[in-house]
């Protein structure tokens, strides 16, 4: 309401400037000629000036005086000043002041009935995340805890809180930096080592690379049973091409783990899959809690979908303006597959074919990691 | 001289100048205008050991080779050829591998490509213009049609 | 309070059309009251203008990300000095930057100009105004900043990393400054050519507004020039790049427009090729706007599948360009041409100034469209950069630097050549002596350089020969002499400090080219390097945490000759998260006039850092000559003289009462 009110009044405003000189007297103003020879006399009076301080010599100064008499001679012949407006001038002088003084507000309120988002307020970040708690969506908590991390950056707790969080919201990069400042403020833990893994090999489009096997490692050293970081290393593994040595160490888990332990269906699934003619590097390389579908259970699973559906949206979007990140072609048609969007995963496996070349390395790759997928190109 | 003579000559010294400064661009223009190749283009070009040109494409994934000092090794693809570069000095914060990017310099006589200069200049997309058109124009990289 | 902002533009835009028609009919038909409502339109127009630039800073102060624009540039965690400068560091914001001071002086010239003939402030408005309303319609129509999104975001995109630098930040509002200052000019000769008559007001008008915008894009181009030279790592101060020279070609036409503007006004000659210059300077004001906001540099055929903007921008131009020319070829018979003088005067110096100055225009604007012809009538692409303006600028600056000195010396309308001559044999002897004690004492020196040091010191003294001489150096007493410099006119002194500053630049430039050395190593933690008799040890790398940025800051020592550290020097990698850049942000030591200046390249395997250093001698006097000129203009502008435009309202009822109905 406010916003129509302040709209109101500067229309007014506006209009007001057009109407009042319109309606204003009409004074009569002095025709150019006269313009002309007023300057011309403050020229002879700046000549003179420059004279008497010796600016200029005697005989250059009379030479300019004479031709600024000239100049003023010169005026005598010009044209009569301005003729006089008749009836039918009057007569058009008045429709364009209608049409002026009409236009101002017809121009505004329709181009920007057309255009304008009248209903939207502002919406400063400072006020949305002051909102709150339960009104926020997950991302503004995250907004919120990373300005509380920016202030206090020393706070451990907090890098330890937000590090899973990010993971769950596919943040490879954040949750790794996440991790790493926890480790460095709250000291070494084989789950935070264990997350930076994760986080490092997520990063890389599921690739199990030598950071992350470092990672891994140091989880295991102070954790030996940690399920996360003997799965990611028997991973690593079959990424090699060492499948059976990865068949061997996810067989020996089988063993030790627990029943009821979450991570015994993604070590089947691996098995049964290490069986086939390419292990799957990225698809299998996620574990049970990383499934991102299984995010916060703060989120209900329409909030849950919408998330990942503007993460994918979101990846899917820098992947048109950056096509030539092989990792992220593959992260993106792991992502619709897994939201079952078949149909949209082919379309960006094919893109990210024709982006490569159909003979180039990373084509072969994509689809043989589709196929992994259980996805075919429409070729 | 009379006033009119004078003024005569007044517009041929004009005119003597601007032809020769017209002529001096357009000389200068065939002489120092560099042209642009991709490693595909320089089969059927002639690129003369010692011509200065500017050679673009993408840097080949794995050829990137620190040798002495400052100096590096990296081979420039459009993904049909790839040419060898050196160079010395510092690469630009965007060079990196499977990116575009622009060297300028001349053909040694061993073929290799030394670049005296190297540009990882971007638009939003990540892309030297030239190097975006050439793999355009090869088929190799597709615009995404974005809505 | 976003969509107030937007309301606010739409108004504006309104209003332009109004200031556009409404004046342009009222001088037509001579009718007061239409051509009154120009000023207060005008007015007007700009506070509603600068609301709506004002929200939409706001909205990027409060990362308000319901803005599509505040979304694809901006970020929370930035400093807030980069979330307001952010405001113009993209398309959309920058454009509302151009439109913001373009109805600044179009509300200037209303406030100002009610000395002015009623019929040419008329048709002045109604050029402006129309200029406004086309930006105005291209902002609207495609590139609004006032796009919303809807739910907004929770984060934004940030700002290009290398945009987040204080120089960059004033940069654009200096070069718009001066790119839309020559509005005002064109504006003017668009009106006189309407009217068919050149007022005797016009030059006195054109003049200071040709002096602001030349001020303004002065520094507009030295603060460019300096950002690129410690931004991007490389040391270079000028690229030839076609974004550089679409700002260059308008600031050598706008100089050329000055010192045309200068005949025009003492001697009433060259009244239509000045007329002729003021607007093409505008156009290369709007051919730069166009090239780099079209995205044609980026490519011809992104600019091909993606027109909008371009073929709109490009609309604009011709509309302008084209019309204003056609205009002038109507019209240009009609008006009076000035007197006539002889070739050896400072008139005829100042033809031949603009002969060069418009010469070398056309060899950039060949060089920077050149190209972009190549690569659309053919398939070659080619690229013209520095060897060929080396090649064709370069001739073109030397004589014309050359005969700088002389040109203030030769008086009005009958100059006598051998008498400047004599009173320059001091600056002459002076240059020549630089020259060889350069060519002779300094290693590594070679003849070009000796001159072109031997140049730069002829025209520093050239410029204070100049004051000198008007002071009555030789011919009379000190204490004389003294009060007769302090009574100069300042345009004198303007002109002196102007044509100092350029000698000063012309010194940095030499120096820096013929005599900076370069070196590349890879060096290791408390190794020692030598670079033109300095000694510099790297400490080492250390690790640092910035607000939206990680970087690795390489901490250098500055040894002395006792060999103990003397400054600090630090340059760093930083890496920007958001956007998964990383950027080189170099480290410059000033020392006197020079600069110590070093940039980190890639760590090795082994821990050690390529280090590119340079010692680039005097290379501070290329942008201090730039501010030197500036200040030349400023105080040009101060002259009481040119202030005046035309009359005062006072004097102008002493001295014709009259006032005829």
């Amino acid at each position: 309401m406010l916003f129509w009110v302040i709209a109101a009044i500067l229309t007014l405003g506006a209009s007001l400037a057009v109407l009042l000189p319109l309606a204003g007297a009409s004074k009569g103003a002095p025709s150019s000629g006269d313009h002309d020879l007023e300057v011309y006399r403050d020229q002879l009076a700046e000549l003179d000036r420059d004279a008497a301080r010796g600016l200029i010599g005697p005989a250059e100064a009379a030479e300019a005086r004479a031709e600024i008499a000239r100049r003023i001679l010169r005026l005598g012949n010009a044209d009569p000043a301005g003729e006089t407006s008749g009836r039918s001038a009057s007569v058009t002088a008045r429709l364009v002041a209608t049409v002026a003084v009409l236009a101002v507000p017809l121009v505004s309120w329709g181009l920007y009935s057309q255009i304008g988002s009248p209903d939207l307020p502002s919406q400063p970040l400072s006020d949305r995340l002051a909102k709150n708690p339960a009104d926020s969506s997950v991302d503004e908590l995250v907004a919120r805890a990373e300005a509380h991390l920016a202030a206090n950056p020393s706070d451990g707790r907090g890098w330890d809180v937000l590090a899973p969080v990010y993971l769950r919201m596919q943040r490879f990069a954040d949750a790794a930096a996440a991790y790493r400042n926890a480790i460095r403020l709250d000291g070494d833990s084989a789950v935070r080592q264990a997350g930076l893994g994760e986080a490092i090999a997520g990063a890389a489009g599921g690739i199990v690379s030598a950071d992350a096997q470092d990672a891994f490692e140091a989880a295991l050293k102070l954790d030996p049973a940690n399920a996360k970081a003997s799965f990611y290393l028997a991973m690593a593994l079959a990424q090699e091409g060492r499948g059976k040595e990865a068949a061997a160490a996810w067989q020996a888990m089988l063993g030790t783990l627990p029943p009821d332990s979450p991570w015994r269906g993604a070590v089947e699934q691996a098995l049964a899959k290490s069986g086939g003619p390419e292990v799957a590097s990225g698809a299998a390389a996620k574990g049970p809690d990383a499934a991102d579908v299984d995010a916060a259970s703060s989120m209900s699973p329409q909030d849950t979908e919408a998330m990942i559906n503007t993460m994918v949206a979101g990846l899917d979007d820098k992947l048109r303006q950056n096509p030539r990140d092989p990792e992220g072609w593959m992260r993106l048609v792991r992502s619709y597959v897994v939201l079952g969007k078949t149909d949209q995963a082919r379309d960006a496996l094919g893109r990210a074919i024709a982006v490569f070349g159909a003979d180039s390395d990373e084509a072969r790759k994509f689809t043989a990691f589709a196929a992994s997928l259980g996805l075919t190109a429409t070729e | 001289m009379t006033r009119k003579q004078k003024r005569l000559s007044v517009i041929v010294g004009g005119l003597a100048f601007l032809a020769a400064a017209t002529s001096l661009t357009f000389y200068a223009l065939g002489q120092k205008a560099s042209y642009f190749y991709m490693p595909a283009d320089l089969t059927t070009a002639s690129v003369q050991p010692g011509q200065r040109i500017r050679l673009g494409g993408l840097v080949e994934k794995g050829t990137i080779q620190r040798g002495q000092g400052a100096t590096v090794a990296f081979s420039v693809t459009d993904t049909h050829k790839s040419v060898k570069v050196t160079y010395t000095g510092i690469l630009p914060d965007l060079f990196r591998e499977e990116q575009g990017v622009i060297t300028e310099g001349t053909f040694g006589t061993d073929g290799v490509f030394v670049a005296d200069s190297v540009l990882a200049k971007h638009d939003e997309r990540y892309m030297p213009k030239e190097v975006a058109d050439g793999l355009k124009a090869k088929g190799v990289w597709q615009e995404s049609k974005s809505e | 309070m976003v969509e107030t902002g937007h309301f606010a533009l739409v108004l504006a835009f309104a209003l332009s059309l109004v200031q556009t028609v409404v004046p342009l009919f009222g001088a037509r038909l001579n009718n007061q009251r239409l051509m009154a409502v120009g000023g207060p339109v005008a007015v007007t127009g700009f506070a509603l203008t600068a609301l709506s630039f004002a929200a939409l800073a706001s909205a990027y102060a409060s990362s308000d990300f319901s803005l599509a624009t505040v979304w694809e540039n901006s970020h929370s965690l930035q400093p807030l000095i980069y979330k307001i400068t952010g405001t113009w560091g993209n398309h959309e914001g920058s454009m509302l930057l151009w439109v913001l001071i373009l109805t600044f002086f179009g509300a200037l010239v209303a406030a100002f100009g009610s000395n002015l003939p009623a019929t040419l402030r008329a048709n002045v408005l109604a050029v402006q105004g129309a200029i406004g309303a086309t930006f105005f319609l291209f902002i609207l129509a495609t590139s609004n900043p006032f796009i919303r999104l809807n739910p907004p975001p929770i984060e934004g995109r940030d700002l290009n990393p290398i945009l987040q630098d204080l120089g960059l930040a004033i940069h654009p509002p200096l070069l718009y400054l001066g790119y839309v200052g020559f509005s005002i000019c064109f504006s003017f000769s668009v009106a006189a050519l309407i009217e068919g008559r050149i007022d005797a007001s016009w030059a006195r008008w054109v003049r200071p507004w040709t002096l602001v915008a030349w001020m303004f894009l002065t520094g507009g181009i030295a603060m460019g020039s300096y950002w690129a030279y410690y931004e991007l790592g490389w040391g270079g101060f000028w690229f030839w790049d076609p974004v550089e020279n679409a700002s260059f070609m308008p600031w050598l036409a706008g100089t050329a427009l000055l010192h045309s503007a200068i005949v025009m006004e003492k001697r009433s000659a060259l009244k239509i090729w000045t007329l002729l210059l003021a607007i093409l300077t505008f156009s290369l004001s709007l051919l730069g706007t166009f090239l780099v906001r079209s995205g044609v540099l980026t490519s011809v055929h992104a600019f091909a599948t993606d027109p909008t903007r371009g073929v709109f921008i490009l609309c604009i131009l011709t509309l302008f360009i084209g019309g204003s020319l056609a205009l002038f070829a109507l019209r240009a018979s009609k008006l009076t041409a000035g007197g006539l003088f002889h070739p050896i005067s400072r008139e005829g110096a100042l033809v031949l100034n603009n002969l060069f100055l418009t010469t070398a225009t056309a060899t950039v604007l060949v060089g920077t469209l050149y190209p972009l012809a190549v690569e659309a009538f053919s398939a070659d692409k080619i690229s013209v950069g520095a060897p060929f303006f080396n090649l064709t600028f370069a001739p073109l600056m030397v004589p014309l630097l050359v005969m700088v000195p002389f040109g203030p010396l030769l008086a009005w309308k009958r100059g006598d050549v051998f008498g400047v001559a004599q009173r320059l044999m001091v600056a002459f002897a002076a240059a020549l002596l630089a020259t060889l004690v350069t060519a002779l004492f300094i290693d590594g020196a070679s003849v070009l350089a000796a001159l072109g040091v031997g140049l730069a010191v002829w025209l520093i003294l050239g410029a204070l020969t100049d004051l000198a001489v008007k002071a009555g150096l030789g011919n009379a007493a000190a204490p004389i002499m003294v009060r007769r410099l302090v009574g100069l006119p300042r345009s004198v002194f303007g002109t002196a400090f102007a044509h100092l500053g350029l000698g000063l630049t012309v010194l940095g430039i030499v120096g820096t080219l013929c005599f900076g050395t370069e070196k590349i190593l890879s060096m290791h933690a408390g190794e020692i390097v030598e670079i033109s008799g300095r000694t510099v040890r790297f400490v080492g790398l250390y690790p640092a945490q910035g607000p939206n940025y990680s970087e690795d800051r390489g901490r250098f020592e500055l040894i002395g000759v006792s060999g103990s550290p003397i400054g600090e020097i630090s340059s760093a990698k930083r890496f920007y998260p958001v956007r998964q850049m990383t950027t080189t942000e170099s480290g410059i030591k000033t020392i006197g006039l020079s600069q110590l200046y070093l940039s980190l390249g890639d760590e090795g395997k082994d821990g050690s850092v390529v280090v590119r250093l340079w010692w680039k001698p005097l290379v501070t006097l290329i942008w201090g000559g730039g501010l030197v000129m500036m200040a030349g203009a400023a105080m040009s502008l101060m002259d009481r003289r040119l202030r005046v435009g035309a009359p005062s309202r006072r004097r102008k009822q002493a001295v014709a009462p009259a006032g005829l109905p």
